[in-house]
């Protein structure tokens, strides 16, 4: 590489480094933040339907939307948070939806479905 | 001071506040604080301890988010520090259930069912003789 293209390219890392968004500031880490409420919204697709919370599933789903339509309003655009806040909104969608099912049918396929998988691989593992 | 505020509730500046996102987005959040307050009274069982620790978490980051955004957000900062504190006494009644003996002596402090029965029938007794 030619001095001047490493002397751009380091600038280029240094003024993402230094943005007033970036990296060393809370602007940039609380939306990478909220990636957290997806990560534990998919892990407690693991849990019995029965011990599933309505109010904070329907508060996750209704913040989660609402706020995917304001990151797209607010100055500056903010794609990131619209996007994990559209995954949050769906996760909690998806588990209000389980519960619904649930109260009407006392099935719960989810559950059903991850169980099998973690029976499966158990035994995947024991004949190993 | 109440003239004060109650004019600038009247001045073109409010209006423009209540119709931006920086009031809807803040409420908007309020549902989970709302929510985790609710579920206080409820059973310990309906208790998530992944998504109670990564709500409490998230809240302190954008407690400091919200302080720091220009302009300072004074309504999203005081959303996310009551969610903190709900979803941080909400984490000590699931620890405290889980990992610290609680589970057994909420059972323990049932009563079995003959012992409800025979309560149950002393509670009719008891509004039978009142009312003669």
């Amino acid at each position: 590489m030619s001095g001047a293209a490493s002397a751009a390219a380091g600038s280029k890392f240094q003024a993402f480094m230094n943005h007033p968004a970036g990296p060393k500031t809370v602007f940039f880490w609380a939306p990478m933040m909220k990636w957290c409420l997806v990560a534990a919204g998919l892990k407690d697709l693991s849990r019995p339907a029965e011990k599933l919370s309505v109010s904070q599933n329907v508060a996750l789903a209704a913040t989660g939307f609402i706020w995917v339509r304001y990151s797209l309003v607010i100055t500056p655009v903010n794609y990131s948070l619209a996007a994990v806040n559209f995954f949050v909104g769906s996760t909690g969608l998806g588990q209000l939806a389980r519960i619904w099912h649930y109260q009407r049918t006392k099935q719960d396929p989810i559950l059903d479905l991850i169980n099998s998988r973690k029976a499966e691989k158990a035994a995947a593992a024991a004949k190993a | 001071m109440a003239s004060r505020f109650y004019n600038w509730l009247r001045s073109p500046a409010a209006r423009q506040y209540f119709f931006s996102t920086h009031f809807w987005g803040p409420v908007a959040n309020w549902g989970l604080p709302l929510a985790a307050i609710a579920d206080l009274r409820k059973d310990e069982e309906v208790i998530s301890g992944a998504m109670t620790t990564a709500l409490a978490a998230y809240s302190l980051v954008f407690m400091r988010f919200a302080w720091r955004v220009i302009p300072r957000n004074y309504l999203l900062f005081a959303c996310h520090a009551t969610n903190a504190t709900a979803q941080l006494v909400q984490e000590g009644r699931f620890v405290n259930y889980w990992y610290m003996g609680g589970k057994e002596k909420k059972e323990a402090a049932k009563k079995g069912p003959v012992t409800e029965a025979i309560e149950a029938a002393r509670e009719e007794a008891k509004k039978v003789a009142a009312a003669k």
